[in-house]
């Protein structure tokens, strides 16, 4: 008797050890690219006419990163805001400015990124030529007719920033 | 030194960041005659977007007819989606690229709102 039950019991613990499952972790690398928001923008209002990003006009400078896992896939695109998206009713012309400055990187190689930026419009593109990160802050300005001061009420405006596989 | 500083990058800082893969989709003959398929995943690790607008484009940038599910389309936060994307067959040759945008909601946007979109482009053999 004591050996049937020695048998059943070694029977099942080895059938309990075919049910212990592996429980496999799976990942695949391929080439890709993240666009991601580190700072939203807020406008600083350094005179009644004029809306700016810059920390010296009290505003904070929107800060976006990407990420690519392999050099030389993608473009990077940041289009600065060129109109409200939404705002009070406005009578005269708004002038906007805007830039973009690479702020800082995950590799040294991405040193010359800056340096070789194409500017068109109120469109940079910059080559994501070395894996990694890169960090970039985007600055607008918003002056609204001449001496005139902006209604009162709410501004927003879009950065729209692009991964383009190449 | 540079990989920690990628790792702590990606995993420690709190992000908001919209990732669309593949790279390079290929376009298949799909169950429907006349209809080609691909198919790309979304995923959205932004808290502040849930919408999603897909778009296809030639060379040009001018807009190519396309049929999905829904153009807009609702990822929820850290949530990844397969999107089916059909062409006709004979627009399948000037098909270049592939892009999918958040979209901000009016109201939930804070003086300077980020706009996301990543464009995949079509491999050819």
């Amino acid at each position: 008797m004591f050996r049937i039950i020695l048998t059943l019991s070694a029977v099942l613990g080895m059938t309990s050890i075919v049910f212990a499952e592996n429980v496999p972790i799976t990942g695949t690398v391929e080439s890709k690219c993240s666009v991601s928001t580190e700072v939203d923008g807020v406008y600083g209002t350094p005179q009644p006419y004029k809306l700016s990003t810059a920390t010296s006009d009290g505003g904070v400078l929107p800060k976006i990163r990407f990420d690519t896992s392999q050099a030389g896939y993608y473009l990077a695109r940041i289009t600065v805001p060129s109109s409200f998206s939404s705002s009070p009713s406005l009578s005269d012309t708004v002038e906007w400015t805007g830039s973009t400055s690479v702020e800082s990187m995950s590799d040294t190689g991405m040193s010359g990124y800056e340096a070789a930026k194409v500017t068109y419009g109120n469109t940079t593109d910059y080559d994501l030529t070395v894996a990694g990160s890169v960090w970039i802050n985007v600055s607008s300005t918003a002056t609204y007719g001449v001496d005139t001061s902006m209604p009162q009420g709410e501004y927003t405006a879009i950065v729209v920033a692009e991964c383009i596989a190449q | 030194m540079k990989y920690i500083i990628l790792f702590l990058a990606l995993f420690v800082s709190p992000v908001y960041s919209h990732e669309m893969t593949p790279t390079y989709p290929v376009f298949d003959q799909s169950y429907v005659s006349g209809l080609s398929k691909t198919s790309v995943k979304l995923f959205n690790r932004r808290d502040d977007v849930r919408f999603y607008k897909i778009d296809v484009y030639d060379r040009e940038w001018n807009k190519v007819q396309f049929a999905t599910e829904n153009q807009l389309v609702i990822v929820n936060y850290l949530e990844t989606k397969t999107i089916d994307i059909y062409v006709r067959n004979r627009d399948r040759i000037k098909i270049e690229f592939i892009c999918t945008e958040s979209k901000l909601v009016k109201g939930e946007v804070k003086s300077t709102g980020v706009s996301s979109r990543i464009c995949s482009r079509i491999k050819r053999d």
